[in-house]
């Protein structure tokens, strides 16, 4: 990390920021007040389903023992609560379109131009995404609302789109580090007077660019119509960005590095991801949003685990037979390193200090997810979820939840988390799908 | 990533054999009114790709059209990446918007000739009716029409709230604006009767976009204004200008891509311990040739035989040693004649193969399955969806066909597996590297396969001999023409004024001294071109 944090630049203001006393400026400081700490939520996903044999604990509720591929997670058990026996319910494209489009909605796909393999073709998702609903719900005063990060997602199309603001709203992950360092973060390496005229002059435009909209929307039918407000909606969003207030301070917010990695070469893949991990980690300690999701590749994704020694792509993997002991090895290998990733996910939130005391990760709900339960069968019954961490809230971590058999939705454990995150909504998704909020989640 | 971007499996299939696999789309009809008046399909509100926005505000502004990366990819769907209904925009986007738009008036404002020839004066010295004028032509050309008095009233008060410390802030904040507008980034169309001519710009707007990727040029708003495109010979003087302009090609090789698939090459691998000559260089490569090969297409004659059947490529010693074939004479990429029972236009093409496999096999299936959904536009039916069928094991060391057994034994799968793979097999000379082989698996390539279902059936040996049934196929062609409409009006075919439109296309394709151009050509007479499309509801 660069020792420069946005707050030492604005306590030099005037653009003579760098030549003012450092050591002072950089003196970690208390806080003044001792606000609420902001909650957090955060959704990583992983791709073509598990290998449930490999997946599942045994034991019980509060005494359980992890899979092989859960195993890199033994550090935080007590943070964990698996959730096993659901049903990810979906509808109206093909196996993947189905679940990586309703895995975080809980809704089935409008009709609509993407073509899937034996079904009709399918459009959007009929609902926002539920980190959407919580950020919607929470309105946290952040530059931004989410951020949706994305490792080497691919094509842009549907097996690529996760995260939903509302019905046929797609937010596309940034896949780019560079990007992100670049926008997300630009506030923190602008001098402050050089900002304040900057946001001065972007208010002035956006708000012409919006009355633009505004008048060319008054002139179209409705579906033309709706486009065009989903896209002044956008620009709105921005303009709130350029009036978010600057001064919250938390000693562990500094400028990240600019990184440089090949964001796009399969080899670089654990690489991105790490620096992807970095930046969120860096968002949530400079309160740049409350919200994020990191999408490692895509439904249908074929990465190669070359540094695994895996040269196959991993969809042609996940679809070959469980009777096949060498994809069978690869698949176990693969999915653990994921596991993995979510360990030093949750190892950066936990050892980056949160403003109020305390570290990022004990105001901090990840949930690991992935589109499918099984690849070769596109079986979406037994899909696997980890929730690590609580959020801050009533949720009871260091528990192993089965549903096997009960028939229920995930609707329902959507709905939990709503509520386990202070989100006092009583359904969530399709509403035939969802019976309430998961039984034993919370309580 | 490999393969193509949508993985048609093995185990989708399933019960195909007892549902029966039916054909689907892409038939015509056989209504014969030349302009399909009757009918028409809907126009939904496009936005510029990607690469559109990126061409127009270098032509506008003078910025590199590379800035365009910096925009999210296009959403992709139909193999197209123009389809409106697949457009979203997040606020991230918006704000990309936002910076490029900064970044191209910066460098507008930076070129003082460039200013003063919009505004006929130098506006940057703050003169009000300099800056009017600036406004009003420069507003023109990115709307791609003449601005209405309220929209000059917005634009000038932001100049007035801008414009300090000097005049060029405000004129770059107004441009900016302009470069974000829903006016230059869509291409909104009036609301007025339906099936009544478009106004002049808004289909300057259509012919410029379909032809250049691009704004409309002065010569052609110009044209616009004095009504010259209101008549079929304004029009087609205009477009038979722009057909000839190098864009023209460029956009019918972006188009081919496309609808081939090939465009994904230069994002794929294959396993370098089983094909060592495959190197970084390999992909990039091989869309050269792809690209070189549609660009002499486009310019000798289009004709849809020439790209199914053509035995020519183009490459220089380097492409030509990766594919075992003798060093062109002379530098670079040249035009090299192959043997005719072997090679066969684009499907003989190493991307086309290359992206039609897997990164350690052959894939018969997505071989097959391409001509079955991109040249037939019959693409298999859809299972029921509860069902699903595991996968059987299979042993890497057989020849393809053998490993494919299992899709003919059980009925679960022979059902549609019939109708792709054995398509596939035809094409079993070449390797998953695109290159040319006499043995699979120590075993002479067997590359017998069979077309069925389709007006052209028959037994098949070698990529050459499907070709020729292909190039002669009137479903080929309809779905040839249903490709280039769907890429021409940013969407699929809805009505029977769509389908009628594919079948005069078609006609134009194929008939008596047809080819890509001058189904073009046509396209810009049809009524669903011409014409305001019917009223969206309120």
């Amino acid at each position: 990390m660069k020792p420069i944090s946005r707050r030492t630049i604005l306590r030099g203001a005037g653009g003579a920021a760098i030549a003012l006393p450092f050591l002072e400026a950089m003196q970690p400081r208390k806080k003044a007040h001792a606000a609420t700490a902001p909650q957090r939520f955060v959704v990583m996903f992983s791709a073509n389903g598990t290998l449930p044999t490999a997946w599942t604990p045994t034991g019980t509720e509060t005494s359980f023992t992890l899979s092989p591929i859960l195993t890199p997670l033994g550090p935080y058990q007590s943070d964990l609560v698996i959730v096993q026996g659901l049903l990810q319910e979906g509808g109206g494209g093909d196996g993947h379109q189905n679940g990586i489009g309703g895995m975080l909605t809980g809704c089935p796909l409008n009709p609509g131009p993407f073509a899937g393999v034996g079904a009709p073709p399918a459009g959007w998702p009929t609902g926002p995404s539920v980190d959407q609903r919580i950020a919607a719900a929470w309105g946290a005063p952040t530059p931004y609302r989410s951020l949706e990060l994305g490792v080497q997602v691919g094509a842009a199309d549907d097996y690529g789109r996760m995260i939903y603001q509302a019905a046929n709203q797609p937010l596309p992950p940034i896949d780019d580090p560079v990007e992100v360092y670049d926008t997300v973060f630009s506030d923190l390496h602008t001098d402050p007077t050089v900002l304040a005229q900057q946001r001065a002059r972007h208010k002035s435009i956006l708000d012409a660019v919006g009355g633009e909209y505004t008048r060319i929307s008054g002139q179209l039918g409705s579906a033309d119509k709706q486009r065009l407000d989903a896209h002044l909606q956008a620009v709105r969003e921005i303009e709130t960005r350029l009036t978010a207030d600057l001064t919250e301070n938390n000693a562990a917010c500094a400028d990240p590095n600019e990184p440089s990695v090949d964001a796009q070469s399969n080899d670089s893949y654990p690489a991105v991801g790490g620096v992807m991990m970095d930046l969120l980690t860096m968002a949530f300690a400079c309160d740049l949003t409350r919200v994020a999701s990191l999408q490692w590749s895509r439904s249908v994704s074929q990465v190669r685990f070359t540094w695994l020694d895996i040269p196959d792509g991993h969809h042609d993997l996940s679809h070959r037979s469980d009777s096949d002991s060498d994809a069978v090895s690869k698949l176990t290998q693969i999915n653990t390193w994921y596991a993995q990733q979510m360990a030093a996910l949750i190892g950066r939130l936990q050892s980056t200090p949160d403003a109020g005391g305390g570290t990022l990760f004990d105001n901090t709900m990840v949930l690991w997810t992935n589109e499918l339960a099984k690849g070769n069968t596109h079986s979406r019954q037994d899909a696997p979820y980890v929730i690590a961490g609580n959020g801050g809230g009533p949720l009871v971590t260091g528990r192993y939840l089965s549903y096997e058999g009960q028939g229920l939705n995930h609707n329902n454990l959507l709905l939990g988390i709503l509520n386990a995150l202070g989100v006092p909504d009583t359904t969530f998704g399709e509403a035939d799908w969802c019976t309430g909020p998961l039984t034993g989640l919370l309580s | 990533m490999s393969g193509s971007k949508r993985p048609w499996l093995a185990t989708s299939c399933a019960l195909f054999g007892l549902l029966g696999c039916g054909s689907g789309g892409g038939k015509t009809t056989t209504n014969s009114a030349p302009l399909c008046a009757s009918d028409p399909g809907p126009a939904p509100l496009r936005r510029l790709t990607r690469f559109e926005y990126g061409r127009s505000l270098a032509d506008l502004t003078g910025v590199d059209p590379s800035v365009s990366q910096a925009l999210p990819p296009d959403e992709e769907t139909m193999d197209f990446d123009d389809i409106a209904d697949a457009y979203s925009v997040s606020a991230l986007h918006a704000e990309a918007y936002l910076e490029v738009a900064e970044q191209a008036a910066t460098t507008l404002l930076g070129n003082s000739a460039q200013t003063t020839a919009f505004a006929g004066c130098d506006p940057t010295g703050g003169d009000m009716s300099c800056v009017t004028s600036f406004i009003s032509a420069f507003g023109r050309r990115a709307w791609r029409r003449a601005m209405t008095n309220d929209e000059q009233t917005a634009m000038m008060q932001l100049y007035a709230d801008t414009a300090t410390p000097g005049p060029t802030d405000g004129l770059s904040a107004v441009v900016a604006t302009l470069l974000q507008a829903p006016q230059f980034l869509y291409r909104p169309e009036p609301l007025a009767g339906a099936g009544q001519a478009l106004d002049g710009y808004a289909l300057a707007t259509r012919l410029a976009f379909l032809l250049t990727g691009a704004a409309p040029d002065e010569t052609l708003l110009e044209a616009a204004e004095h009504g010259d495109l209101g008549t079929e010979n304004g029009l087609l003087a205009q477009t038979d200008r722009l057909l000839a302009d190098g864009r023209a090609a460029e956009l019918f090789v972006h188009f081919a891509n496309e609808w081939w698939e090939t465009e994904s090459v230069t994002s794929i691998d294959k396993n370098r311990a089983l094909y060592r000559d495959w190197t970084d260089a390999t992909a990039p490569a091989l869309a050269q040739e792809t690209s070189m090969f549609l660009t002499d297409a486009w310019q000798s004659g289009p004709t849809l035989t020439h790209l199914l059947t053509a035995p020519v490529t183009f490459a220089d010693a380097s492409l030509a040693a990766y594919y075992g074939l003798p060093a062109p004479s002379g530098d670079g990429y040249q035009k090299i004649a192959l043997d005719p029972t072997r090679a066969a236009g684009m499907l003989t093409q190493g991307a086309w193969m290359a992206v039609h496999a897997k990164a350690d096999q052959t894939s018969p299936v997505l071989r097959g399955l391409f001509v079955r959904a991109q040249l037939f536009c019959t693409p298999p039916p859809p299972p029921p969806p509860s069902i699903v069928v595991a996968p059987p094991v299979v042993d890497p060391r057989l020849p393809t066909r053998q490993r494919f057994a299992q899709h003919t034994a059980n009925p679960l799968c022979a059902g549609c597996h019939t109708l792709m793979d054995p398509i596939g097999f035809a094409f079993e000379s070449y390797g998953p590297d695109g290159v040319w082989r006499d043995t699979d698996a120590d075993q002479p390539v067997d590359a017998t396969g069979s077309l069925t279902g389709t007006d052209v059936d028959g037994d098949l040996d070698g990529v050459p001999s499907l070709a020729s049934k292909l190039a002669g196929s009137a479903e080929v062609a309809s779905c040839a023409a249903t490709q280039w409409f769907r890429y021409a009006f940013g969407r699929s075919e809805q009505t029977s004024g769509d389908l009628c439109a594919i079948s005069a296309l078609a006609g134009t394709l194929t008939g008596p001294g047809g080819d890509f151009k001058k189904m073009v050509r046509q396209t810009v007479q049809m009524a669903e071109f011409r014409n305001l499309p019917p009223e969206s509801s309120p």
